[in-house]
């Protein structure tokens, strides 16, 4: 019985891992586009012009990329997306150095979603 | 036996990937919403076995769109499971007031995400 199944286990796990790839393909210009927005506000946090609204889309942004990167198997991406969060999330910068940090986070990111296939 | 779920979730990307998840995997039968409005009419028409739902939501966000679901006699009983990215203890707490079957947290491995399902509802 056990052996009977593992053929199905296998398929299924081939049917999955084929539409997670289409799925991730569908939807890469759209990830793609929530880091953007991390980049941009990285930007205005680093030359003090980031504002409540920017802020509150990156948290939305990050909230976002938190869920999904992980799901297609990018854990330190859900890791990164989360910090992001708590970040934007508070509001206003803090210190130069964190948000030399968001910009560094947003960058990881970009580098992060290029290395899935 | 093939379960029907209903998944309410604004995150297209999230959405498609759960169904596709429960469809390929556990071969259950997967309506989606992409609000907590629409997922509240979809519920009452389609009467899923339980219903999967997003917290954070533009507009009616999961906490209410539950409430109104129990609300609904065509719908207050339907089991209801939060997925969501908020993963402090503060809001499982708080959601678990709320009354819901159990919290599962995005992100979710595709593959197990049907039996996560199926272990908080005690389906065999």
């Amino acid at each position: 019985m056990g052996l009977s199944r593992l053929p199905m286990e296998m398929a299924q796990q081939s049917a999955l891992h084929e539409a997670m790839n289409r799925l991730w393909a569908q939807y890469l210009p759209q990830i793609e586009e929530r880091v953007a927005t991390l980049e941009a506000a990285g930007r205005s946090l680093m030359d003090g012009t980031l504002t409540a609204e920017q802020s509150e889309r990156a948290s939305a942004a990050a909230h976002n990329l938190a869920g999904v990167l992980g799901t297609f198997g990018l854990a330190e991406g859900t890791t990164l997306a989360r910090e992001a969060e708590a970040f934007y999330c508070i509001g206003p910068p803090i210190e130069p150095t964190v948000n030399a940090r968001m910009v560094e986070v947003a960058v990881r990111l970009r580098a992060l979603i290029a290395t899935r296939k | 036996m093939a379960r029907r779920i209903l998944i309410i979730d604004d995150e297209d990307d999230i959405r498609e990937v759960a169904a596709m998840s429960l469809e390929t995997v556990a071969g259950w039968e997967v309506m989606v919403a992409n609000s907590g409005a629409q997922g509240l009419a979809r519920a009452a028409t389609y009467k899923p076995d339980a219903i999967l739902l997003d917290v954070m939501m533009p507009g009616m966000d999961g906490p209410t769109t539950f409430r109104e679901l129990r609300k609904n006699p065509a719908t207050a009983k339907i089991p209801v499971l939060f997925l969501t990215a908020k993963v402090q203890a503060t809001d499982r707490r708080r959601f678990a007031d709320l009354g819901i079957e159990a919290v599962l947290v995005k992100p979710f491995d595709p593959m197990t995400l049907s039996i996560q399902i199926a272990g908080a509802l005690g389906w065999a």
